[in-house]
């Protein structure tokens, strides 16, 4: 009965070629985004799955009060692996992992070569147990305990000792610290938010013993008992910290994330050393729009053959009169369907093996064919394969199956209004899909445009930050200084520990009369007094940082935004020379004003910033203005300078607008896929629509003809094939764009500084909707009228 | 009214040149009535459908009220066509989404007619044709004779110079094939030309003369002595 079927299903797909094609394309193209999305959404779900006990394994986080804008870190302060441990009788062990030198890269000589290595963690020896880290040589359980220790991935052993065994040997940190290597682990999988290449024992370093209640720099793991129960560890938290901090110090509390959600749950947490930090926002809406391409592809499929049913049809009564039952012939459609969507997923494996690469280019993902080999994919292949038969056979199915043999077999059959009336609602569906994603795709790209060309209120093109770690003593900055300013493409050099978006201190600004510990947070950036020229910053009043201080002057200066000064009270004429509060044990006194710009991504407002020449922190970078010219040559140029100062270092360096750019990485990486799969979802939405204006044209072949004798022009039946078409557009419209513009509201609350949605977008987005359904539509619509009307109208 | 000199006209198909019209020589004066017949195959429809001009001789020339048809383009044989022929088919041709009185206003609509003036005609021909009852309803909702008699409304609406007729009586019954054959005897009377495609020996007394087809050939012509009704 099958290969009857099948035989009779393939015989029909190949006298209809038009409609199988459309049919195959559609789907196929639909099947492919939905695999390659898969693959993706499937690779950020299983982030963090691996480790043994990453049901017990949890993140500490630290939710501050308001005086830190109520922001939920995902650090905690130096001693809360050890608090934990004793105060928290849930908690079996804590760990804490802090990135080198709070986030920065290390620069490590092993070998007698300089390094840049940007995944270098200082962990507590308990880390190894918690994540369960498989030691491949040296001692899996001792391997860190002893101070000045570090283990190296099998890969980071290669690149620095060019060994699987470098156990014993060592290495230099910032030309001052050396570590003995006394492990090499297995490198973690491309998906694990812990992705260390070196991890040195915090033995030794300078946390290490410090029982600090401040300072949250450090993300802190701990592993729960065996079925320890969350609400009642997090309340035993509390209490720890009321223990310990008086109520009135207490400007955070605490709580923890459980392992699962620290990947896909943790975009709004600052403070974080994670390297790649997912959105679950974005896998979700990425999964949305695989499943609206692929019931726009079964759409197509469900109009086409249903729109064929007229022909269909007959083939149907007479089975009945031969004795077929409804149910027998529902199967056979059925095999209809699944031969056509066998026929389409065969082609889409194919099409996302070969686009895999473009895909992980774009996404900047490293999603591998070992992915589709493994069990999953294939169950989830088998899954889309049968949801995309079933609902894409579910209505023809259906539909022509009922039919009954004295209707079918009377020669003035006529679809029945019902079957019409659905198949325009799934072509206004369709196109209402279609003609949101445009809307979708102008929105994103008008708001990405936005984001890349805002005036930031500084300029970051053509500023390179240096690295300096390790480079110490007024000399050798000195003498770093003087050999970069030699060179004549060189514009302005200062020094500074970070730059605008990133590495820079957290502190709390307060108003001079006020008692409580009330402020307002805010970025400190220690710099000398060039900082100003180099990021080109806009003084509104007062001067830069002054370029020497008198020995004993003991004042802190400062430069603060406008922003910060607005919290102060002062106009920027006011404020120079007021003494604020920032730093514990000194006057700090405001020596300029400088216009705000966005330090920080654009999805935050501005907030308060502040340069000044406090001694307390040390200057990491030098940020280095070129000209434009002649790049290469400045790079190469800059990079003997600084050998010739430090020979023992790497040279790393990055630009600034580049490095700004990183905090919109995942946008952009949105923007892409969105803005690519919808064009394909409005390709496939018009290949329907091309079949279905073929088959209409078909259908009112006799009407054509009979018009065109009553003396109707080309112009004319083109335009009346292309009207009936255009309704359901014009009804899509006004469906898609409310949808759109709440969808495209909520997406860009995410955020500060964002585009209106004007009117423009929607009349652009209507029109280009129309023009293309036009567009589609005409082809068929003109064949249709320039036949020559004595061929529909022949006598049957 | 229509001179044809020495047409032709072939078909070509992928294997096969067919020759469906010969050497084709004919005048039809106005306000003639003549029945064009032969057997299937001979080529009739094939004359018609050039007298109609929807289709193009390959050969020969076709001269239609004083203008030379053949070679025109079809936008200006469209424009020609429009209010001077009418078409009888003998499947009727009705649009099945348009009711009677739809589909009789559509050549109507197509000569840029305003709307009252359309009505009127409408109006006089469905009366005309007793089948005013109707001008509401679908095709689908008529009997074969109602509907051919929409047909012929549709066709002569326009006040045509010409009805080209296709086995107009071929899907009726006898009784309402007669009622159809005097409709046409009536408007010859009055002045129309018509040019019928039969197979019937009944409707063809109908016609002034009579022209016989074989392999795309006239091969005898002859005239009517009994003109009119024979109901």
């Amino acid at each position: 009965m099958l290969k009857n079927y099948l035989k009779i299903a393939w015989r029909n797909l190949k006298t209809n070629r038009l409609f199988t094609l459309i049919n195959v394309i559609g789907l196929s193209i639909g099947l492919t985004i939905t695999m390659l999305l898969f693959l993706f959404i499937s690779s950020e779900l299983s982030f963090n799955t691996m480790y043994p006990k990453k049901d017990r394994i949890y993140r500490v986080l630290t939710k501050t009060n308001d005086q830190f804008d109520n922001e939920t870190w995902a650090a905690a302060a130096p001693i809360m692996a050890s608090a934990l441990k004793e105060n928290v009788t849930n908690v079996e062990i804590a760990a804490r992992i802090y990135k080198h030198n709070f986030g920065k890269t290390a620069s490590i000589r092993a070998n007698d070569q300089n390094y840049t290595e940007d995944l270098f963690f200082w962990v507590d020896k308990e880390l190894l147990n918690i994540f369960d880290v498989q030691m491949v040589k040296g001692d899996p359980e001792g391997a860190l305990n002893a101070p000045n220790t570090v283990i190296l991935s099998e890969s980071a052993a290669l690149k620095y000792f060019n060994t699987l065994d470098p156990v014993g040997k060592t290495l230099k940190v910032d030309g001052r610290t050396q570590l003995q290597v006394t492990g090499v682990y297995k490198d973690f999988p491309y998906n694990t938010t812990l992705d260390a290449n070196i991890m040195a024992s915090s033995n030794g370093s300078w946390f290490y013993e410090r029982h600090s209640w401040g300072n949250v720099s450090f993300e802190t793991y701990c592993l729960l008992k065996n079925n320890a129960a969350l609400e009642p560890t997090i309340a035993q938290m509390g209490k720890m910290l009321d223990d310990n901090v008086a109520k009135e110090n207490q400007w955070y509390s605490l709580s923890l994330q459980p392992l699962e959600k620290v990947h896909l749950y943790s975009t709004s947490y600052q403070n974080s050393y994670a390297s790649y930090i997912g959105s679950i926002n974005e896998v979700r809406n990425l999964g949305y729009l695989a499943v609206l391409i692929l019931l726009i592809a079964c759409i197509n499929y469900m109009n086409l053959t249903t729109a064929r049913s007229q022909k269909r049809s007959k083939e149907v009564g007479i089975s009945k009169t031969l004795g077929a039952l409804s149910k027998s012939l529902a199967a056979r459609f059925y095999t209809e369907t699944a031969l056509i969507t066998s026929i389409s997923i065969i082609l889409a494996i194919v099409l996302t093996l070969v686009l895999l690469p473009v895909f992980n280019t774009i996404t900047n993902q490293n999603l591998t064919i070992s992915l589709l080999v493994n069990g999953n994919f294939f169950w989830a292949i088998l899954g889309i394969w049968f949801f995309t038969t079933m609902i894409s056979g579910l209505y023809p199915s259906l539909y022509l199956s009922k039919f009954l043999p004295r209707e079918v077999l009377s020669p003035s059959l006529k679809q029945g209004k019902g079957s019409v009336l659905f198949r325009k609602g799934l072509v206004i569906f369709q196109f209402a899909a279609s003609a949101a994603l445009i809307v979708g795709v102008l929105v994103i790209y008008q708001q990405t445009k936005y984001l890349q060309n805002k005036d930031l209120g500084f300029s970051p093109e053509n500023v390179l930050a240096i690295s300096t770690r390790g480079i110490r003593g007024a000399e050798n900055t000195n003498a770093l200084m003087q050999e970069l300013q030699a060179n004549a493409n060189v514009k302005s050099i200062s020094f500074a520990q970070g730059y605008p978006g990133r590495d820079v201190s957290g502190y709390v600004l307060q108003k001079e009369e006020s008692l409580e510990e009330q402020g307002m947070g805010i970025q400190a950036n220690t710099a000398d007094a060039h900082i100003t020229d180099v990021l080109q910053l806009d003084l509104l009043a007062g001067e830069r940082l002054p370029e020497f201080k008198n020995e004993g002057d003991t004042i802190v200066d400062v430069i603060l935004n406008k922003k910060a000064i607005d919290y102060l009270g002062y106009s920027p004429s006011e404020a120079i020379g007021k003494e604020i509060t920032l730093f514990y044990g000194a006057t700090s006194k405001i020596r300029g004003v400088v216009k705000d710009f966005n330090f920080a991504s654009l999805h935050q407002p501005i907030g308060a910033y502040a340069f000044h020449n406090h001694t307390n922190e040390g200057k990491s970078y030098v940020l280095v203005r070129i000209g434009s010219q002649d790049l290469t040559n400045t790079l190469s140029q800059l990079k003997s300078a600084f050998l010739k100062v430090a020979p023992d270092l790497d040279f790393n360096y990055s630009f600034l607008d580049q490095s700004l750019e990183q905090l919109y990485r995942r946008e952009q990486r949105t923007a892409k896929v969105s803005v690519m799969f919808s064009l394909l979802a409005i390709i496939i939405a018009c290949l329907g629509l091309f079949g279905l204006a073929a088959f209409t044209a078909e259908q009112r072949k006799k009407e054509i003809g009979i018009r065109k004798v009553l003396g109707a022009s080309v112009v004319g039946i083109t335009q009346m094939l292309s009207k009936d078409f255009l309704k359901l557009v014009v009804v899509a419209l006004f469906i898609a764009f409310p949808l759109a513009f709440w969808a495209m509201s909520r997406w860009l609350e995410g955020f500060a500084y964002k585009i209106n949605v004007g009117w423009e977008v929607f009349a652009v987005s209507g029109v280009t909707a129309i023009f293309i359904a036009l567009f589609t539509v005409s082809f068929q619509a003109i064949a249709a009228a320039i036949t020559n009307p004595i061929k529909s109208l022949r006598t049957e | 009214m229509i001179t044809i000199q020495n047409l032709k006209k072939s078909f070509r198909t992928e294997e096969v040149e067919t020759l469906a019209l010969n050497g084709v020589n004919l005048n039809v004066e106005e306000g003639e009535f003549v029945a064009v017949m032969g057997p299937s195959g001979c080529g009739k429809s094939t004359l018609l459908n050039i007298i109609g001009m929807l289709d193009n001789p390959t050969e020969g020339s076709y001269n239609f009220a004083g203008h030379e048809v053949a070679g025109l383009r079809e936008s200006q044989r469209t424009q020609l066509r429009k209010g001077n022929l009418g078409f009888v088919f003998q499947s009727f041709n009705l649009i099945d989404e348009l009711t009677v009185y739809e589909n009789v206003e559509l050549p109507l609509i197509y000569l840029k007619m305003g709307k009252a003036e359309r009505r009127e005609k409408v109006k006089t021909v469905l009366e005309r044709m007793k089948i005013a009852h109707r001008e509401k309803h679908f095709p689908q909702q008529l009997s074969g004779g109602q509907q051919q008699r929409v047909a012929i409304s549709r066709a002569v609406v326009t006040n045509p110079k010409l009805i080209l007729a296709d086995e107009p009586t071929g899907n009726l019954d006898s009784k309402n094939g007669i009622e159809v054959m005097n409709l046409l005897t009536e408007l010859n009377q009055e002045g129309t030309t018509i040019v019928m495609v039969t197979h019937s020996d009944r409707d063809s007394h109908y016609a002034h003369r009579v022209i016989n087809l074989f392999d795309g050939q006239i091969v005898t012509e002859s005239q009517n002595r009994a003109i009119g009704a024979m109901a």
